[in-house]
C-alpha cells in the first residue's frame, strides 16, 4: 500500500518536475533577463505571499477540504495591523503580533463552523470570504495606514545575505510544513481525513481537532503573509489579497495535491508554485501581454492535470 | 392498516412533507418578505413598482445562470468560471449584433457557443477524470485572459435597438422577468419529473448506487455541463442587452455571486438534493439586500459584511434543518 | 417546523438590528485631507510655486535622440479611458519615430498586481515607465527600484509620491475639477437642487480628493445645494447602473441631479435615468468619455460631460518621457514643450499641467472619437 502511494506520488510529482524543467529552459531561451540571479531573487520575493499560504492550504486540501477565505484574512490582518499600530496606538511589533492572532481567530472561526456545524468547506470559507473582507472595509472604512518605520520594511524589501528576508522565511516555513505532513503523525492524521474521515474518526484519531489546527494555521500563516506584504508596499489598503485564494488553490493542485483529499505534498506545493510564477515572470518578460499569461496558466493547470490523469490510469483503478 | 389510520386527517402530513421537501425554500421567501417589511417601514418608497421591479430585472440573468449552476452542482460537481464565461458570450453577442448579423443569430449563436463551451468541460470532468474544480478553474483563466486579448479592453456599443431584448417590456415588465419565472419553473418541473432530472439527483446523491443502477454516469455529466451551457447563454444574451453599452471585462465575483446564489437556495455542496427554485429566491434575496442597504443608509462599507453574514446565516439554517431530518 | 420557523425569525431579527445598528452612516467619499476650493467666480487659483520633488535615477544611460523603448501601465486595462491615454501614448510615440510604446496592465484596478506588472517591465530592461497608480504610497517602493536602475518614470492621471517619479502630468487640478462639476450640476438642477454621487471605490485616491474639493467648493459657493448619498460601483458598468437605479428610486423627486464620478458609473448612471424615463428631470453630471455619453447627450438627456481629453493627456505624458530621457526637461524648469500641445505649465514643483478641463456639449461631441 505504501509503495503504491509513493509510486503514485513520485509520478505526478516526477511530471511535473520535468515540466518544470522544460519551462524553465524554454523561457529561459525567450528572453535573457529570465534566468539571472538579480530576476530569480525577486521572483522569489514576490512569490513569498501566495507561497506562504499555499503551504497550510496544502493540509487544507488534503483532507478534502478548502479555504476560500485566505484573501480575506490576508485583507482583514492588513488593515488591522494599520488599525492597531495608527489608531490604537500599541507599538509596532506588537500590533504585528496583534495581526498574526486576529488571522488565527478568523481560521479557528472557519474551523468552528465546518466541525461544530458540519457546513461544507466550500459554503463556510464562501461565506466568511465576504464576512471578513466585509470586516476589512467596514473596520477600517477605506482609509490607507502609511508612514511605518524604516526597519519594518525590512522584511518585506530587505534582504538577508543577498536573499530576500521573506525568502528565508519561505523556506524555513516550507521545510516545517514537509516535515510536519510526510513524517509525524500530524500528518499522517491529515491524509487519514481525506482518505476516507469516517474510518479515521472510528480509528480513534481526532478529527475535529486536526481540522480546527489546520483551518486556523491557514488563517495565522494568511495573516503573516499579509505582514510581509505591508511591509513589500509600505501602505496598507482594505482591498489586499483580493483573489489570492485562486492563485493558491491552483498552485496546491497543480502540485498534484487531490481535491478530493488523501493525496500530495509539500514538494508537489512547491513546484506547482515555482511552475506558475516562473510562467507569469518568464512569459511576460518574453513579451507576452498580462492576459496572455492568464490564458497559458489556466492551459497548463488543466494540461498538467490532464496528463498525470492519463498516465496514471494504468498505476490506479 | 387500521380503521383509524385510514381515517386520520391527511392534510397535516402533507403540509408537514411539503415543509420537509422545500424548507429552504421556504426559509429564504420568508426571509425576503421579513427584510421588504422591514425596509418598507424605514422607507416607503422601497416597495414603488420602480425599485420592486428593477431589483427582479437587474439580477434576473444571475437567476438564470443560477439554474444551469445548480443543475452542476446537485450533479456533485462545480463551476467557477461562469462569470468569464458570461461576458465572453455576451462579447460575442453584443460584436455580431453591431457587425450587422440578423438579431436571431445574435440571440442564438452565443447559447449555442456557450454549450458547445461547457460540452468541452463536461467531456474532461466524466471521462477524463479531472475534477470540474480543476478544469473551470483552467477555464477561468483561460477565458478571463482570451476575452481581454481578443477585445483589447475596447467596450461595445452602438448595437441596435431590436437587439435589446432584456429591455424589451410585456405589460410594463421587462422581458427578462418573464425569462426568470418561465426558465425556473421549467426547469423545477423538468429536474423533478423526467427521467434525465431524477438521474443528475441520482448521480449527485450516489455516483456507485447510480452506476450500479445502470445510469450511463458520464453521458449524463456531459448532458449536464451542456444545459448549465445553455443557462449560461441565456443570461449572456440578457446581461448583454441590458445597458448600451457592454464592457470588456467581466463583471467582478459574477461566478461567486452565482454559487452563491445555488447554495444559499439549498443545492447541497455534497451534492444530490436543492431545486433551481431555492436558487432563484436566493438570487433575488441578493438583489434586494443590495438594495434594501442603499435604502437604510448603511454606510457602504458595512455591505459585503452584511452579505457574508446572510449567506452563513442561511446556511446554519439549513445545517440546523436537516439535521431534524 | 418550530425551529426552523424560530430560526427564520431570528435570521430576520439579526438582519433587522444589524443592519439598523450600521444605519445612518453618512459617508460622503471624500478624503480628508485639507481642501482649496477655488473663488466663485472664473478667477483663477494661484499656482503654487514649490521646488523641484520629484526622483531622479540613478545610472540612466544617455539616450539622447536615441531608439528607447517604454511601458505604460495603467490603474487597469479594459476601460474607456485608459483606451484613449493609450491611444494618446501610441500617437505620440508615432510622431516622435523613435519610441516603441507598449500598454500593458491588470484587468482590474488592483495594486499588487499592477506592481508584478511594474517589476516584470523593470526586469525586461524598458528605458521608461508611464504609469497611473492605483494606491500613491504602495506603488512607490517598485517606482523606486525602477529608478534605482536608471529607468525613467513619468505618471499621468493618477500621482505617486513625488520622490518615486521624475515627473507627473495631472489632466487638472482637483478643485479646477471640482469647481466645474459643481458650477454645471448648480446651472442644470438650481441653485437648491439637491444630488447624489455614484463614485468609484472608497480606496481609489483621485476620486475621493474630487469628492472633497467637491464639498468644499459647493458649501463656499453654492450653500443651498444638497447632497444627499453617495455610492460605490467600482469600475463596473452593471453595478454602478444598478445602483444609480437604486438612488433614482429611493429618492424619488426629491432627487434632482447624480455625479458620476469615473468614466464608467456617468454613461451607466444616464442609462438609468434614461430607462426609469427621467430623462430632463433627473440631470446627469460627470467624467466620462465622449463616445460613451453620445447617446445620451444627443437625446438631450445629459447636457454637458466634463474631462480633460485623455487622449491628449498620454500624448503630453510620453512627451515628457521622451523630454526627460532627451535631457530637455530638467528639474527646476517652468514649461515643457509637448508636440502639438505647445508649450505646458509646469506646477507644484514636478507636476505638468494639462490645462482647463474640457466641457463636451451637444455641439462638440461629434468632433471626438475616443
Amino acid at each position: 500500500m505504501a509503495t503504491m502511494v509513493m509510486n503514485r506520488v513520485l509520478r505526478h510529482e516526477s511530471i511535473l518536475g520535468v515540466l518544470l524543467v522544460a519551462a524553465l529552459v524554454v523561457l529561459a531561451a525567450q528572453s535573457e533577463h529570465f534566468w539571472t540571479t538579480d530576476n530569480l531573487l525577486n521572483q522569489g520575493r514576490l512569490m513569498a505571499e501566495v507561497g506562504l499560504i499555499a503551504l497550510p492550504m496544502t493540509f487544507v486540501i488534503v483532507t478534502g477540504g478548502i479555504d476560500l477565505s485566505v484573501g480575506s484574512i490576508f485583507g482583514l490582518c492588513a488593515i488591522l495591523l494599520g488599525v492597531f499600530w495608527q489608531n490604537m496606538g500599541m507599538p509596532l511589533p506588537v500590533a504585528m503580533i496583534g495581526a498574526l492572532i486576529v488571522g488565527a481567530v478568523a481560521g479557528l472561526g472557519n474551523g468552528f463552523i465546518i466541525t461544530r456545524f458540519k457546513v461544507p468547506p466550500l459554503i463556510a470559507t464562501l461565506a466568511t470570504l465576504a464576512l471578513y473582507r466585509g470586516l476589512a472595509e467596514g473596520i477600517s472604512q477605506a482609509r490607507s495606514v502609511r508612514g511605518y518605520p524604516d526597519w519594518f520594511f525590512v522584511l518585506g524589501q530587505g534582504e538577508v545575505l543577498g536573499v530576500p528576508t521573506q525568502l528565508w522565511l519561505l523556506i524555513v516555513c516550507f521545510a516545517i510544513a514537509a516535515f510536519i505532513l510526510g513524517m509525524t503523525t500530524f500528518g499522517r492524521t491529515t491524509y487519514a481525513i481525506g482518505s476516507n474521515e469516517v474510518a479515521a474518526r472510528f480509528s480513534g484519531l481526532k478529527v475535529d481537532r486536526a481540522k480546527l489546527l489546520i483551518y486556523g494555521a491557514s488563517g495565522l500563516i494568511s495573516g503573516l503573509a499579509a505582514v510581509i506584504f505591508v511591509s513589500r508596499v509600505s501602505t496598507t489598503r482594505s482591498d489586499m489579497g483580493t483573489g489570492y485564494e485562486l492563485d493558491v488553490i491552483t498552485a496546491v493542485v497543480l502540485g498534484g495535491t487531490s481535491i478530493f483529499g488523501g493525496r500530495g505534498t509539500i514538494i508537489g506545493t512547491a513546484l506547482g508554485l515555482i511552475l506558475m510564477q516562473a510562467l507569469k515572470n518568464g512569459l511576460a518578460l518574453s513579451g507576452v501581454k498580462g492576459d496572455g499569461t492568464i490564458v497559458v496558466i489556466g492551459a497548463v493547470l488543466i494540461a498538467a492535470i490532464l496528463v498525470g490523469n492519463l498516465l496514471s490510469r494504468d498505476g490506479d483503478g | 392498516m387500521t380503521a383509524e389510520t385510514m381515517t386520520r386527517p391527511v392534510p397535516i402530513r402533507r403540509w408537514k412533507s411539503v415543509f420537509e421537501a422545500y424548507g429552504q425554500e421556504i426559509v429564504i421567501l420568508g426571509v425576503i418578505v421579513v427584510l421588504c417589511i422591514g425596509v418598507w417601514l424605514y422607507n416607503p418608497r422601497f416597495l414603488s413598482g420602480n425599485n420592486f421591479l428593477s431589483i427582479f430585472h437587474s439580477n434576473a440573468y444571475i437567476a438564470i445562470a443560477a439554474i444551469g449552476m445548480s443543475l452542476v452542482i446537485i450533479s456533485g460537481n462545480i463551476d467557477v468560471s461562469v462569470g468569464s464565461l458570461i461576458g465572453v458570450l455576451g462579447t460575442i453577442a453584443g460584436t455580431m449584433a453591431v457587425n450587422g448579423y440578423p438579431i436571431i443569430l445574435c440571440w442564438l449563436v452565443p447559447i449555442l457557443i456557450g454549450m458547445v463551451i461547457n460540452a468541452g468541460v463536461g467531456v474532461l470532468v466524466a471521462y477524463v477524470r479531472i475534477p470540474s474544480i480543476v478544469v473551470t478553474l483552467g477555464m477561468l483563466s483561460i477565458l478571463k485572459g482570451g476575452l481581454i486579448s481578443v477585445t483589447g479592453g475596447a467596450w461595445i456599443s452602438g448595437m441596435p435597438p431590436e437587439f435589446m431584448i432584456a429591455q424589451f417590456r410585456l405589460f410594463g415588465i421587462p422581458s427578462s422577468v418573464y425569462f426568470m419565472v418561465v426558465l425556473t419553473v421549467l426547469a423545477a418541473l423538468w429536474m423533478k419529473y423526467s427521467v434525465f432530472g431524477r438521474t443528475v439527483y441520482a448521480i449527485g446523491g450516489n455516483p456507485e448506487a447510480a452506476r450500479v443502477s445502470g445510469i450511463r454516469i458520464q453521458p449524463s455529466i456531459v448532458g449536464v455541463f451542456t444545459i448549465h451551457g445553455l443557462f449560461a447563454g441565456i443570461a449572456a444574451v440578457l446581461f448583454a442587452t441590458q445597458l448600451q453599452v457592454i464592457q470588456s471585462t467581466v463583471p467582478p465575483n459574477l461566478e461567486l455571486t452565482v454559487i452563491t446564489a445555488s447554495v444559499v437556495g439549498g443545492v447541497s455542496i455534497l451534492g444530490g438534493t436543492g431545486t433551481v427554485i431555492g436558487s432563484t429566491l436566493a438570487a433575488i434575496l441578493f438583489a434586494a439586500i443590495g438594495s434594501s442597504l442603499v435604502f437604510l443608509n448603511v454606510s457602504a462599507y458595512w455591505l459585503r459584511a452584511v452579505q457574508g453574514l446572510m449567506i452563513l446565516a442561511t446556511v446554519l439554517a439549513d445545517m440546523a434543518r436537516r439535521r431534524r431530518i | 417546523m418550530r425551529k426552523t420557523l424560530l430560526l427564520t425569525a431570528a435570521l430576520g431579527l439579526t438582519l433587522g438590528v444589524g443592519t439598523a445598528a450600521m444605519a445612518d452612516s453618512a459617508w460622503t467619499g471624500g478624503d480628508n485631507l485639507p481642501t482649496n476650493p477655488l473663488a466663485c467666480d472664473n478667477t483663477p487659483g494661484e499656482a503654487a510655486a514649490k521646488p523641484y520633488d520629484g526622483g531622479a535615477p540613478t545610472g540612466a544611460p544617455d539616450l539622447k535622440g536615441k531608439k528607447i523603448t517604454v511601458v505604460d501601465v495603467p490603474k487597469l486595462i479594459g476601460i474607456g479611458y485608459f483606451n484613449a491615454t493609450s491611444k494618446g501614448i501610441a500617437d505620440a510615440a508615432k510622431e516622435l519615430g523613435n519610441v516603441e510604446a507598449k500598454t500593458d496592465g491588470p484587468t482590474q484596478a488592483n495594486i499588487d498586481q499592477q506592481i508584478s506588472f511594474i517589476d516584470n517591465y523593470i526586469t525586461s530592461g524598458v528605458n521608461g515607465i508611464l504609469f497611473a497608480a492605483n494606491d500613491p504610497v504602495a506603488i512607490a517602493p517598485v517606482l523606486k527600484k525602477a529608478l534605482s536602475k536608471g529607468i525613467h518614470v513619468v505618471g499621468y492621471d493618477a500621482n505617486s509620491q513625488p520622490d518615486a517619479r521624475e515627473w507627473f502630468v495631472n489632466q487638472a487640478e482637483f478643485n479646477g475639477i471640482a469647481k466645474a462639476l459643481i458650477d454645471d450640476m448648480a446651472k442644470e438642477i438650481g441653485e437648491d437642487g439637491q444630488f447624489a454621487i455614484v463614485t468609484s471605490t472608497f480606496t481609489t485616491p483621485n476620486q475621493a480628493r474630487w469628492i472633497a474639493e467637491m464639498g468644499a467648493y459647493q458649501a463656499k459657493c453654492h450653500p443651498k445645494m444638497k447632497w444627499l448619498e453617495t455610492v460605490e460601483a467600482q469600475e463596473d458598468n452593471n453595478l454602478s447602473f444598478n445602483q444609480a437605479t437604486t438612488l433614482i428610486n429611493k429618492y424619488g423627486d426629491d432627487l434632482k441631479g447624480i455625479f458620476g464620478m469615473t468614466s464608467v458609473a456617468t454613461p451607466a448612471s444616464a442609462e438609468a435615468v434614461t430607462q426609469a424615463g427621467k430623462c430632463g428631470k433627473i440631470a446627469v453630471v460627470g467624467l466620462a468619455t465622449p463616445n460613451a455619453m453620445k447617446p445620451y447627450v444627443e437625446k438631450d438627456c445629459v447636457k454637458s460631460v466634463v474631462l480633460w481629453n485623455p487622449v491628449d493627456l498620454g500624448y503630453a505624458a510620453m512627451h515628457v518621457l521622451r523630454a526627460v530621457v532627451d535631457g530637455d526637461l530638467k528639474p527646476g524648469a517652468k514649461s515643457v514643450k509637448a508636440g502639438k500641445l505647445g508649450d505646458l505649465q509646469i506646477i507644484n514643483g514636478s507636476e505638468v499641467l494639462l490645462g482647463a478641463p474640457t466641457t463636451f456639449t451637444k455641439e462638440n461631441i461629434g468632433n471626438f472619437d475616443f
